[in-house]
C-alpha cells in the first residue's frame, strides 16, 4: 500500500513538475521572444534582469577583446530583435553599407570620385530610411493633391532606424571630410551601429569617439561607477514617475478632450507636458549613458537643462544635443558654407532647411513639418534681431543682468512649450481649442481647487520643474555623495529607487476629478 | 604658429581686442566665434588675402592652426 502511495505520488511529483516546468518554459520563451509593438525598454523588470545576468558575463569575459566584443554584439542583436524582429536584417544591411563605402570613400584621393562614392551612401542610408518611414506620408500626401481615396501600405517601420541611418553617416562624413580614419574590422563597426544602449532612442554617438573606446580594456572607475548608478536613479524616476505616470493620470485625458476643461488645466497640461517630453527622452538617454558606463563605455551627452535656455539658438544647444550637433556639422554648415557669400540669406536658407530636416526626421506627418519650420522661422527672426537687441538692451541697462536673463528664459519656455503642442498634436483643432480654453475660459479660481484636490499631480509637476531649475552645483553634490557611497550603498539606493517606480508601475490609473467652476 | 594678420581679422571679425590664438585653439575657445560668425569670419579672410576656399577645405578645419595652414597652402607659402 505504502509503495503503491510512494510511486503514485512520485508520479505526480513528476508529472506536476513537468505541467510546471513546461509552464515555465512556455512563459519564459514568451518573456523572450519579439512580441511586435513591445520593445524592450530600459525601465522594465525584464530588461533590468537580464542586464544584470548580462554584465556578470560581460565582466567575465572584458579582458578578451574578440569574446567581450562578441558578446556585446550578440547581446545588442537580440536586445534590437526584441523590438524590431526580423528587420534586424536591415541594421546589417545597414551595416554592410556603410562599413565597405566608408572603406571605399578613404582609399580614394580622387575628389570627384569620393564625391560619387559619398552620394551613392547618402542615397543608400536615405532610401533605407525613407522607404520605412516615409513611402506612406508622401504616397498620402499625392493623393491627397490628386483628391484621390489612399489607401496606406502595410509597411513596418523598424525602430531606431533614423538613430542607427545617422549614426552610420556620422562615420561616412567624418571620413570624407578626412577627419576619421576608415576601421579595418567590421565587427567593430558593427558593434558602433547595433550598441544596444543607443540603438533604439541614441543619443547619436559619433563613430570618431565610439570605435577607438572599443580597442581599450573596459575601466570603470569610482567616479564612472557614481555617474552611472546616479543616471539610472534618474533615468528611472524620470521616465516612469515623471513622465508615463503623469501622461497617463493627467496630460493625456486633458488633450483628449481639452474643451472638457478649464484654461488652468489646459495650461497645467501643456506645462506638464513640456516637463513630461523632457523627462521621458532626457531619462531614457541618462539610462542609455548610465548602462554603457557600466559596459565600461562613454557616450555623448544629449541634454543640458534645456529649459534653462535664453534664447532658442541656446535651446537648441541644450536639448537633444547629439542630434542638433549632427545637423549642425553636417546639414547647417555644409549649406551655409557653400552659401557663404548669400551673408544672411544664406544663413536663412540653411537654417529653415536644417530645421524642416529636423521636424522630418521626427515622424512622417505635417505636424512635424510645421514643428520644424517653426524653430527654423524663429531662428531667422532671431538673426536679425541679433544686433538691434543687443542695442536695446544696453540702452536700458539691463545688458547681462538677472532680471533680462530670467525673462528670456520664461519667454524662450513659453515658445518651447507652444512648439510641443505643434510635436504632439497631428490634429491643430485640438492645439486651437486648448488655447481658446487658455484665453477665452481660464477661471484662474480653479487653480487652488486643482492643487487641493490633485496634490500629487502638482507636485510631480513641481518637482519636474524645480529638479530642473536646480543649480548645477546641487546636481555635482548629489553625484559626488553617490559616488562616495560604498558598492553595497549603490545597491541600496538602485534597489530602492527600482522599488518606488515599481509602485508608481503597478498604481492603478487615477480617477481624474472634474473641477468646478 | 599664427600670423599677426590672420589674427587681426579673425579678431575684428568678432570684435574682441585681444585673445591669445594659438593653433589648438578651437571656435568654441573664443568667446563669440559660433556657427554664424564662423561664415564671417571665413569670407573676411578670404577678402583681406584675396584667396577662395572650397566648402570641403573649410568644412574640414578644425581649429585655428588647420586655417592658417590652408590660407598658407592658398598663398602658395
Amino acid at each position: 500500500m505504502l509503495a503503491i502511495f510512494k510511486s503514485y505520488s512520485i508520479q505526480n511529483l513528476v508529472n506536476n513538475f513537468i505541467v510546471l516546468f513546461n509552464i515555465k518554459i512556455e512563459s519564459v520563451w514568451n518573456l523572450l521572444k519579439y512580441k511586435p509593438g513591445d520593445p524592450l525598454l530600459f525601465n522594465t523588470s525584464l530588461f533590468l534582469i537580464l542586464f544584470f545576468f548580462f554584465l556578470i558575463v560581460y565582466n567575465l569575459f572584458k579582458n578578451n577583446k574578440p569574446a567581450r566584443v562578441l558578446l556585446l554584439i550578440v547581446f545588442s542583436f537580440y536586445f534590437y530583435y526584441l523590438s524590431a524582429g526580423y528587420f534586424t536584417v536591415i541594421l546589417i544591411i545597414s551595416a554592410v553599407i556603410n562599413f565597405f563605402f566608408g572603406k571605399w570613400i578613404a582609399s580614394t584621393e580622387n575628389f570627384p570620385k569620393k564625391r560619387i562614392l559619398l552620394a551613392i551612401t547618402l542615397i543608400l542610408n536615405l532610401v533605407l530610411l525613407g522607404y520605412f518611414k516615409y513611402t506612406n506620408f508622401l504616397l498620402q500626401a499625392i493623393s491627397d493633391l490628386r483628391g484621390s481615396e489612399f489607401n496606406p501600405l502595410q509597411i513596418f517601420l523598424p525602430i531606431g532606424i533614423s538613430f542607427y541611418t545617422f549614426k552610420a553617416l556620422t562615420y561616412i562624413f567624418d571620413i570624407y571630410y578626412d577627419t576619421l580614419k576608415p576601421t579595418k574590422n567590421f565587427f567593430d563597426f558593427v558593434l558602433y551601429l547595433s550598441f544596444f544602449p543607443n540603438v533604439l532612442m541614441g543619443p547619436i554617438d559619433r563613430a570618431a569617439d565610439f570605435l577607438p573606446q572599443i580597442n581599450k580594456e573596459p575601466f570603470i572607475s569610482k567616479d564612472d561607477l557614481g555617474k552611472a548608478t546616479f543616471l539610472i536613479c534618474s533615468g528611472l524616476l524620470k521616465t516612469v514617475i515623471l513622465s508615463s505616470y503623469l501622461e497617463d493620470n493627467f496630460i493625456g485625458r486633458i488633450f483628449e478632450f481639452p474643451l472638457r476643461y478649464t484654461g488652468v488645466e489646459n495650461l497645467f497640461a501643456i506645462y506638464a507636458y513640456t516637463i513630461r517630453l523632457y523627462c521621458d527622452f532626457s531619462g531614457y538617454t541618462d539610462l542609455a549613458i548610465g548602462i554603457s558606463l557600466f559596459l565600461g563605455f562613454k557616450i555623448m551627452d544629449n541634454f543640458n537643462s534645456p529649459f534653462k535656455a535664453t534664447s532658442i539658438a541656446d535651446f537648441w544647444r541644450r536639448w537633444h544635443i547629439s542630434l542638433s550637433k549632427w545637423l549642425l556639422d553636417y546639414l547647417f554648415k555644409p549649406i551655409q558654407i557653400s552659401l557663404r557669400s548669400w551673408r544672411n540669406l544664406g544663413n536663412v536658407i540653411a537654417l529653415v532647411v536644417t530645421f524642416f530636416a529636423c521636424g522630418l526626421w521626427h515622424g512622417a506627418g505635417w505636424n512635424f513639418i510645421l514643428w520644424g519650420i517653426y524653430f527654423g522661422v524663429l531662428m531667422s527672426i532671431a538673426l536679425f534681431l541679433q544686433k538691434p537687441k543687443e542695442k536695446l538692451y544696453k540702452a536700458l541697462k539691463i545688458h547681462n543682468t538677472k532680471f533680462l536673463r530670467f525673462f528670456q528664459i520664461i519667454i524662450t519656455f513659453h515658445f518651447i512649450a507652444f512648439s510641443f503642442l505643434l510635436f504632439r498634436l497631428s490634429d491643430l483643432q485640438i492645439a486651437r481649442d486648448m488655447l481658446s480654453q487658455i484665453f477665452d475660459f481660464f477661471h484662474s479660481e480653479v487653480a487652488l481647487q486643482f492643487v487641493e484636490k490633485m496634490p500629487l499631480i502638482f507636485g510631480l509637476i513641481v518637482i519636474g520643474f524645480v529638479s530642473h531649475f536646480f543649480p548645477a552645483k546641487i546636481e555635482a553634490a548629489i553625484k559626488k555623495s553617490i559616488t562616495a557611497l560604498p558598492i553595497a550603498g549603490k545597491i541600496i539606493l538602485l534597489a530602492f529607487v527600482i522599488w518606488l517606480v515599481a509602485q508608481f508601475k503597478s498604481a492603478d490609473i487615477q480617477p481624474f476629478i472634474y473641477f468646478q467652476f | 604658429m599664427i600670423s599677426t594678420e590672420l589674427k587681426k581679422v579673425i579678431l575684428n571679425e568678432l570684435n574682441l581686442d585681444d585673445f591669445d590664438l594659438q593653433d589648438e585653439t578651437i571656435a568654441q575657445d573664443v568667446p563669440g566665434w559660433d556657427s554664424l560668425n564662423h561664415v564671417n569670419i571665413i569670407l573676411a579672410v578670404e577678402n583681406k588675402f584675396a584667396v577662395k576656399f572650397k566648402s570641403y577645405e573649410v568644412l574640414r578645419l578644425k581649429n585655428v592652426g588647420d586655417l592658417q595652414k590652408l590660407l598658407d597652402s592658398k598663398l602658395g607659402k
